[in-house]
Order: structure tokens, then sequence, then C-alpha cells
């Protein structure tokens, strides 16, 4: 089994790029397992058709321990298998203790048993490395391969290095390493050549170029991935192709981050600055 | 000598014959980290203070274990209710660090008022909370408003420092509670007593006095405290602080706010005792209460006098050490020694300020060891290399002098019989006696002059 968390940058399009990518593999006959570890629990809506599934933390308050693996685990598009962790209301509770609590009741139930024949489990994480608890998935060897999503945008290049500051420190402990940055497109000058750049800085690859396309909107309106949505349409192709390339993925390595000057320079010499 | 940790070396000096030119001893600053300090947290810090005060409702919000190792940690005595020891807890778990405390925090509010109908509420914040980020000041505002008592939020996080921050944040939520109720029947000639907890009825023999000297006491904060005396305590006309490290922050408030003046005072021994009552009477500059303080210390030492002729014969000679947790207590506590014979070889605090430290260097004999902040290992090896016969200190201290086959006085939270006030110097003086002279400490190895089976680290022999 493979285990894989995404990061990047809040609303730089994690879980659109995960549940689009996941349902590429499953189409290849993957069996997928996804775990939202963010307290809105959005990150299973399009394999899902919707936000109807109970999260771990709320079906654990309202039933106490006394909870069987179904309860929390759903069944979606093509055979994925989606859980959301859940957390907190905004402003209250500790929404990072929320993922420690939940991935640990997710071993407990057996979910990442053998007798499950998972391929894959994706962990989908909130925005930046925040706290220890939204490192949890990359702490103890639970992800063995980090995908950031980033795009051209000077922001989401910050974020990117400094994930790479968190895969670098628990790299020796958990064994964790990271597969390459995403790129999802922003339609901005140079993204191609910069993002690549980029990755190659942090000593990895840009794994996909994912071009935008308004049919990823039109998809997510419906509730449903783009292969689920319109199988035949260009975006679809471009889903199952970053599926294969992570399929087929054999570059793991411990990132280099920047520092801030570097990563400035790069982005100047790009012209994106200036 | 001692092992004492590089970082502590500051800490640790040794009274000489001159004290001009002595540098201060190093204190007032946080434990160093390997040195098991005999300090507790902020939360004890403040819930120690607080938790006397009888008729009110104390709330610990946080996990269960806070609130049962503090559970009547004092075993304060109360002339009326019960309440306070009892120990409440919100009793937070996983769900509610993840989702946040407040709604369980209000739930238990509101049942354990309904039930039990106390006149304030006290809720003690607690590392867990402070994480979490719990808005414990508005749960706390809005239950007020429901139910019509102070529902006093206490700011007491375990990380924000330590026991001594406890101390303050306890004053904060005093000050409070200070000046929201009418001051009608309060006299001229009137005090509150800060800083006495009463754990073994010291408050009563105190106000005794008071009263003969015709004082009123106002409000006692907070041993057998009430809320609403000390809601009206910003009329009385001065506040005697015994205890400098807990409540001085409070008096100095008071003083700023409302203007009223304080007396740094000690119930402890002959002296002090005697100094407590005539400097309240010099403050009402009052001759007749004067007379009446004098006739007061006469009588006291008379009373008491015998018990020390019987017991100094026995003690004159010995050896002291004495640990405590503010340092103005350690200063009557050699003074009381001296008064039976008893020379101080060790002293030190918990919390003590460069001040008290200087007044402590000048009243001992040259060469005795003062230190801050100690820790067990020490303590350990002062107790062996001072050749003590008697350790003073606290619940924390006691295992240390056992161990070690050396006599014992609590001094602290466990206390049983008053040691304060002039019938309280005969009280202590019975104690000390009992434990030096017990025959018990001739069978300890120490005295046996034999090797001890397992030699201490760091003792000197």
């Amino acid at each position: 089994m493979r285990k894989v968390a995404i990061y990047g940058k809040g609303g730089i399009g994690k879980s659109t790029t995960t549940q689009n990518t996941v349902a590429g593999l499953s189409e290849m006959g993957k069996r997928v397992m996804v775990v939202g570890c963010d307290p809105k629990a959005d990150s299973t809506r399009l394999l899902l058709g919707g936000l109807a599934q109970r999260s771990v933390l709320d079906t654990l308050r309202s039933e106490g321990e006394d909870i069987e693996l179904a309860d929390v685990r759903s069944p979606g598009f093509s055979n994925t298998l989606c859980v959301e962790s859940g957390g907190p209301e905004p402003g209250v509770g500790c929404a990072g203790r929320g993922i420690i609590t939940s991935i640990n009741l997710l071993e407990q139930l057996g979910a990442y048993d053998a007798s499950e024949s998972l391929d894959y489990v994706f962990y989908d994480v909130l925005g930046d490395v925040v706290c220890g608890g939204f490192a949890m998935p990359i702490r103890e060897g639970k992800a063995k391969e980090v995908y950031i999503v980033a795009s051209g945008e000077m922001m989401a290049m910050y974020a990117a290095n400094n994930i790479c500051k968190g895969v670098r420190k628990f790299a020796d402990a958990g064994g964790v390493r990271l597969g390459g940055i995403i790129c999802n497109s922003r339609n901005v000058d140079n993204e191609h050549g910069l993002i690549d750049h980029f990755a190659r800085k942090l000593g990895t690859q840009m794994i996909y170029f994912v071009p935008r396309d308004n049919d990823v909107q039109r998809a997510e309106i419906k509730r449903k991935t783009v292969i689920d949505w319109a199988p035949d349409c260009p975006q679809a192709d471009h889903y199952r192709n970053l599926a294969k390339a992570i399929d087929g993925n054999d570059m793991f390595v411990i990132p280099q981050p920047m520092h801030t000057d570097e990563l400035e320079g790069l982005l100047l010499e790009h012209g994106v600055l200036g | 000598m001692a092992r004492i940790l590089k970082a502590r070396e500051g800490q640790v000096t040794r009274s000489r014959i001159s004290v001009d030119g002595a540098p201060d001893l190093d204190c007032d600053r946080r434990s160093v980290a390997g040195s098991v300090s005999q300090r507790a947290c902020t939360f004890c810090g403040s819930r120690v203070v607080l938790y006397p005060i009888a008729d009110a409702l104390h709330l610990v919000h946080g996990p269960v274990g806070c609130a049962v190792y503090t559970w009547d940690i004092r075993g304060a005595l109360s002339s009326g209710p019960q309440l306070h020891r009892l120990s409440f807890s919100t009793d937070l778990r996983e769900r509610h660090v993840v989702f946040g405390g407040e709604q369980q925090l209000e739930a238990s509010l509101v049942e354990l008022i309904a039930r039990h109908r106390p006149n304030a509420a006290f809720v003690y914040a607690t590392c867990i909370v402070g994480v979490i980020g719990d808005d414990v000041d508005a749960v706390c505002r809005a239950v007020s408003g429901r139910t019509g008592i102070p529902v006093i939020p206490v700011r007491s996080e375990g990380f924000r420092g330590s026991k001594r921050d406890g101390y303050s944040a306890a004053c904060r939520a005093l000050e409070s509670l200070v000046g929201t109720a009418p001051t009608d029947g309060v006299t001229a000639h009137s005090v509150n007593l800060l800083g006495d907890f009463n754990l073994a009825g010291e408050i009563w023999i105190i106000r005794d006095y008071l009263e003969r000297l015709g004082v009123q006491v106002v409000a006692n904060l907070t041993g057998d405290g009430r809320v609403a005396d000390i809601r009206r305590a910003h009329g009385a006309a001065l506040n005697l602080v015994q205890c400098s490290g807990s409540t001085v922050g409070l008096a100095e408030h008071l003083r700023e706010r409302y203007g009223q003046p304080y007396l740094r005072v000690s119930y402890f021994g002959f002296e002090d005792m005697a100094e407590a009552l005539y400097g309240v009477a010099r403050h009402f500059k009052d001759p007749q209460m004067m007379l009446r303080a004098r006739e007061i210390v006469a009588e006291g030492i008379t009373e008491a006098m015998p018990v020390i002729r019987a017991v100094r014969p026995d003690l004159e000679g010995k050896r002291a050490a004495i640990y405590v947790g503010g340092a103005f207590k350690a200063v009557s506590l050699v003074r009381a020694l001296r008064t039976l014979g008893m020379r101080t070889v060790m002293v030190g605090s918990q919390t003590g300020t460069a001040e008290d430290y200087r007044t402590l260097t000048a009243l001992c004999d040259p060469g005795t060891v003062v230190v801050d902040d100690s820790n067990p290992l020490e303590l350990a090896s002062f107790l062996v290399e001072e050749d003590v016969d008697l350790f003073v200190g606290g619940v924390k201290e006691r295992p240390v002098a056992y161990k070690l086959g050396v006599a014992f006085c609590d001094h602290n939270h466990e206390r049983k019989i008053a040691l304060e006030g002039f019938v309280g110097m005969a009280n202590f003086a019975k104690e000390v006696h009992a434990s030096v002279t017990s025959p018990v400490w001739q069978l300890t190895p120490r005295r046996r002059r034999e090797p001890s089976p397992s030699p201490l680290p760091g003792a000197v022999r």
C-alpha cells in the first residue's frame, strides 16, 4: 500500500486535484482510500456526490468510542473509500489534535489492515503544516510520499517551500519523502518553466502540469470529479495522466528548502516579480 | 560540597560576618531545567491562594488530574460552609480538546451553582484550556448573568510561569471581587487579613487578638474567607499582609485603587507576633490600643514561656534547616528557633526576593547556607553536610528529612495544630522538642556513624 499526503497553500486546489487524481487511479483498477484532514470536511465531496458523510470526530462525539469502520467510511465514485476526519467549528477547540485523534482511531478500527487490500491511501491536509496536528500524516511513517500542489503565484510557492521544511523535519524519523510538485495552473506567465525550475531547486520534480480549465468548475458544481462528469473531455485525460505519473513515480527525495532571497531571486529570474 | 548545577550557582550562598558589599542572591527567576524544583505550577499557586474561600464554588476547568492533585490541598478550616473542601472539575476529555470545552464549562457551572448555591464561583484555567483557546471569560460572564452570582475566571494556565505567577492570577481574581458591595458598618479601626490561610485555625487566634485590641476584621483573604466579606474589603482602613509571596500583589493593588495602606506582618514567633500587634496600634495612633497590645503580648508570652523554658535545655545548640514557600516566613522561623536556643544552619525558599534574602543573610549566623528555589538533591546534601537536627518545611520536604533520619516539623499545608500567635509558639516548641528528642533518630545510620548502605549522590561525609 502506498501512503500519500497532499499538501499546499489554502485554496490552491488540493482537494479538487486529489479527488480527480484518485478517480484516475481508481479507473486504473487501484483500490484507494481518501482521508480528508480538514475540519470543514469537504475533501471527499466530489467522490461522494455531496457532503452527506458523517465525519470521524462527529461520530466519536455522538457515539463515544464504540464505532464501526462502516460508521465513518463511505464508498465513493468507482470503488473509492472516503473518510472525513472532521473537526471543530472555526474558533474553538483544537483541529490539529482532531486529526491525531481521528487517524489513531482509523488505525484502531483497522482501516489500513491488509484485509482491506488498499493500493493507496491519500491524506488531503488543509493548508500549511500549521502545528503538530497537521503534521500527523507525515509523522510516524503514516504517509511515505508527499506531493505539494502549487501554482506560479508567489504565495503558493512560499507555502510549498515552507511545507518542504516540514517534510525535511520528519524525513529521518518517519521516513517521509517528497514525490514532486503538482502544478495546478493559474495561467501565470512562464508558469511551466518557473515551477519546473522551482521543483528542481528543491531537489524534486514537477510531476505534472495541470492546465487551467473551467470544466473543473463545471464538474464541481455537479459535485463530481471531471472523470465522472465528462470522461471524454481533455481535462479528464490530464488527471488520468497525473494519476499515471504518480503510479509510476520512482523519484522520492528529502527536499532542500530555499532561503527567502533565493526563492525571490527565482521569481525575478522568471519575470514574475519586478 | 553539595552538587549544585552550574546555572544555579548564583542561587546558593553562605551568610558572612558583614553583608556589606556582598552581591545579592540570584533569585526571582524561572527554575533551571534539570533541577527538580520544589515549586508547584501556576495553577497550583492560584488554587492554594483562593481555595480557602469557603462559600465559593471552585471549579477546575481541565483534565481531572488537575483537580485531583489539588483537592483540599491545604485542609484550610472554615467556621461555617465547607464547600471549598470539595474539588470540582470539568473533566476535559479528548473530544473537549478537539471541539472546545466551553459548552462543558457552562453546563458544569450551571449544574453546580444550582446544586450548591455558592455565593461566587472561581473558574481555574489549566494548561489544556490555554492551548485550545477556550474563551473562559465569555462563559463566566454569561453564567454570571444567568445565575446572578459573581463567576470569576482565574487565568492560571500552568505553563504561564511558576507558582508565583499563580499567586498573581489569584490576586487578579480577588481584585475583581473586592469593591462590589457597600461598606456599611465598617469602622475606622478596621483591617483585612491578607495571606493567612487558616490551615489549623490560625486566623481565629489572630482575629481574637485584633478584636481585643478594638480592631474590626472586615475580610479574611482567604483563610475561613467569605465572599460577602471580600466584596466589601475595600472599606477597611488597613491591610495586614502575611506570607509576602502570595498576596502582596493584591495589597499593592488595593493601595493604588482604594488608597488602603498595608503593613507586612508575621504572626509567627514571639517577636514578630508582638511587632504585628504594636504595628497595628501604631498605625491607628491610639495610645489605648497600644496599652491593650502590650497587655495581650505580656499575657501571651507569660502563658507560653513555661513551655519554652521546659524544652529549651534539650534543644540548646541544636542545628536547624528551613525550606519554605515564602522567605518572609523563613525570617520568622529563624527568630522563633533562636527563642528555642536553636541555630539555623540552612535557610531557603521557593519564591524569595533579593530583599528577603538580604534580610535573611543579615539575620542568620555567619556561614549559614542561604538558597533560592532548591531541589531535593541539594536539600539532602545540605542536611547531611550541616549535620542538621531538625528540618522545617512542607509536604515536599518531609520525605527528604525522614529518609535521612532527621527530625521534621511541617510548616505548611498539612498542619493540624496552629503555630501562629503566642499559643502557636508554645505549640511549635512542643512539636519541635518531641520530634528532635525522639529516640528513633539514634537508630539511623547517620547517628550510629556507620556508612549508609546507599550513599547519597553529591553528599560529603
